[in-house]
């Protein structure tokens, strides 16, 4: 089994290689969208990511709220922890969200801890479309893009921000536990094939709900990673931006930090 | 929670002879008892000071609070005594700490209550007093990691433990502050806490050498109406200050997550912190505005056990609890209580109903009994963060009587750090049940708040 993965990985990897090797300067051309994404999760999988956010959420109205959060994370896209800590404004510090992946590409575990009740709150699955703590992100937004979770096809190639891009359709799986999305676009930049933008959309619309923008791209520790993260919520006109701080890499998480018993950890990261 | 006192002469002469037998009883029993306690006291004092005074990586503080102030418009007055209107200020002041991996946390509240609901400024620092005193701590205790999954926290803190927001009978034995009757908040404890996680499983255990007594509001006023048949107009209840007992409680609950699914067990023993009130007719004396009764007050020992399952079933979390109730105390009794909830979330939102009864019928008005006064209940709770705020909707119906407790309130979050609330609360419904009875407390609020 594990031979024949690792076999069909190498495979699908020389695939890559020739074509870009056939190419005209075009990495990736003629490249199948799972190749692609394959590719992207290979060169961006990191062991673990930490970083400090700084949200502004701006209404349709123009009115601003901010927030801060500490985002940790532990493996990455299928087999990804995540454990955010909101650190502002007071009447949401110490809320925290806490995200674990389940085998299978099944939907993840999600708890939500509110210092005010002392205790967690689990999310049930159809509710991850649920506003999270007052962002334009919901809980299914928490949770990092896995490809395996989606039939995904090549639709063609478009410029975004200045960067070519490949554009990728992904429509979830029914298997892989019920997504609040009927579809998502990915824009994959073509030369480091980094996700751009991914828009959103919910069941039944035929324009995208959101949109997500990655912007700022640098390059931190030998790792890309877009320092602004943008998601516009389009029918209500509302916007929230994450400005990414203090971010670091592949250090060792705490033992037990993502746990039931770490979250409900009154004043801990 | 709220509740209706009944007086019954007949019963509280039972009850003083009880209180008698159970003098007489504690009076045999405390010398070593209390030796025990203080000793232990002092062992958990030394031991907590010689923590702090380990060395540690430097402190790394952070400080938040808020500063309110609260008006309240009541659409009565239960007697002369009531105001139309009722002020409340609060200052709340925060300290979090971390040195090396040891988290401290420290606050203190500051009030002014307009109101004789006011007590005096005192040492209270266990909250025994029947008064709140106008400064008070709520947090100082200190969390020593035992391992990556496993923590020692000791010190005054606030204890959350059943699993159900809206009735919980593992929550419902923890002591609450009703000076505010429509509040529901909880009084910090005194306590060791040993939690833990091991896989799945989870464990939590807690001991507080020192009973925190329900606070309750005063009697006779409008958050405390008295119906007495047997006693004339004017009568005033002079409430004695009473020491609670001296040993608290301690329990244990074990939690486990299998996929969709939720398992809790859990074990208590110990000092119940709700009082039985005994009102001492024998001891009444005549003054200029009416008779003067003296109203003592007395702990019952109560041991229980406990069960709470929970499950994702599509977008809704299904909980429930059951728990056995044991006790000798001809007053208290025995019981079974059992709720049954449903949880849903609409958008920032979350919609709880729970459904909570008693299986056993009490030995005396359920009233006397606080924490299980309002079942047979349906809650249903509704909150919401908007974008300008949040707001919350709570119907209580009483089942028994038909009375109720509709709250309602709205805040608006002129900047991150200013909030204006307004709501209200509207009790309903026959005068025999434990909302019903608090008509006269019906009342609009407003608050203004700044957070830092």
């Amino acid at each position: 089994m594990f031979i024949n993965k690792l076999i069909r990985n190498a495979l699908l990897g020389l695939t890559v290689v020739l074509m870009s090797a056939l190419s005209d300067g075009d990495v990736f051309a003629g490249a199948d969208a799972r190749a692609l994404l394959k590719e992207s999760e290979s060169r961006h999988r990191t062991k673990t990511q930490q970083y400090a956010g700084e949200l502004t959420v701006v209404n349709k109205d123009g009115k601003i709220r901010k927030k801060g959060w500490k985002s940790f994370r532990e493996g990455y896209s299928g087999d990804a922890k995540n454990l955010i800590r909101f650190t502002d404004p007071p009447e949401v510090k110490g809320v925290g969200f806490l995200s674990l992946s389940r085998p299978g590409g099944q939907n993840p575990d999600q708890w939500l801890y509110l210092p005010s009740m002392k205790r967690e709150r689990r999310i049930a699955t159809q509710d991850r479309d649920s506003s999270f703590v007052g962002t334009d992100f919901n809980y299914e937004d928490m949770e990092e893009f896995d490809h395996e979770k989606y039939k995904v096809a090549l639709q063609g190639e478009q410029t975004v921000e200045s960067q070519p891009c490949y554009i990728i359709e992904a429509i979830p799986f029914e298997k892989s536990g019920k997504s609040v999305y009927e579809k998502k676009i990915l824009f994959l930049r073509k030369d480091n094939l980094y996700l751009l933008r991914e828009d959103l959309y919910r069941k039944g619309d035929k324009e995208p709900s959101k949109r997500m923008i990655l912007s700022d791209l640098q390059q931190i520790d030998g790792h890309w990673v877009a320092r602004r993260m943008e998601m516009k919520e389009l029918k209500k006109g509302s916007t929230t931006t994450v400005l990414l701080k203090e971010i670091v890499f592949d250090r060792p998480q705490a033992a037990g930090r993502f746990t039931l018993q770490n979250l409900n950890r009154e004043g801990g990261d | 929670m709220t509740f209706r006192f009944q007086i019954r002469a007949l019963s509280s002469l039972a009850r003083l002879r009880h209180l008698s037998v159970l003098i007489v009883r504690l009076r045999r029993l405390n010398p070593r008892r209390l030796d025990f306690i203080f000793d232990l006291k002092s062992e958990l004092l030394h031991l907590f000071l010689l923590i702090l005074l380990l060395p540690r990586p430097a402190l790394a503080q952070e400080f938040s609070g808020y500063a309110e102030a609260k008006g309240f418009a009541y659409a009565e007055r239960w007697d002369s005594r009531d105001s139309w209107g009722l002020g409340w200020g609060t200052l709340f002041a925060k300290l979090e700490g971390k040195t090396g991996d040891a988290q401290l946390t420290g606050s203190l509240r500051g009030e002014w209550i307009t109101s004789d609901e006011k007590g005096a400024l005192a040492f209270d620092p266990a909250d025994r007093k029947i008064r709140r005193s106008p400064l008070s701590v709520q947090d100082f205790w200190m969390r020593l990691p035992l391992g990556p999954s496993h923590d020692l926290q000791l010190g005054r803190f606030q204890l959350g433990w059943g699993k159900t927001d809206g009735y919980s009978p593992a929550d419902s034995f923890l002591p609450r502050d009703l000076t505010d009757p429509f509040s529901d908040e909880k009084i910090p404890l005194w306590a060791l806490r040993l939690s833990g996680s091991n896989g799945a499983l989870r464990y939590e255990a807690v001991a507080t050498a020192l009973t925190t007594p329900w606070r309750l509001p005063l009697l006779g006023s409008r958050n405390a109406p008295l119906t007495a048949e047997a006693v004339p107009a004017g009568t005033l209840f002079k409430e004695v200050e009473s020491s609670p007992p001296d040993v608290g409680f301690s329990a244990l609950r074990l939690l486990a997550t299998f996929g969709e699914w939720d398992l809790g067990v859990w074990g208590r023993a110990g000092v119940r912190p709700a009082p039985l009130l005994n009102f001492r007719f024998d001891q009444a004396t005549p003054a200029p505005s009416g008779t003067v009764i003296p109203v003592e007050r007395r702990y019952a020992r109560e041991e229980a056990v406990g069960v709470e399952l929970s499950r994702i079933t599509g977008s809704w979390v299904l909980r429930g609890e059951a728990a056995a109730l044991f006790s000798r105390d001809h007053d208290l009794g025995n019981a079974v209580i059992g709720a049954l909830s449903a949880e849903k979330g609409f958008g920032d939102g979350t919609l709880l109903i729970t459904l909570a009864g008693n299986a056993i019928a009490p030995p005396v008005d359920a009233t006397l009994l606080f924490d299980r006064a309002i079942l047979p209940a349906l809650i249903t709770a509704w909150n919401r963060t908007e974008e300008w705020g949040d707001w919350k909707l709570v119907w209580t119906a009483g089942l028994k009587r038909g009375d109720g407790l509709l709250k309602a309130e709205a805040s608006y979050n002129m900047t991150d750090l200013w909030k204006v609330t307004l709501g209200g609360e509207l009790p309903y419904g026959s005068t025999e049940g434990p909302f019903g009875a608090l008509d006269s407390a019906r009342r609009v609020h407003i608050a203004l708040r700044r957070s830092w």
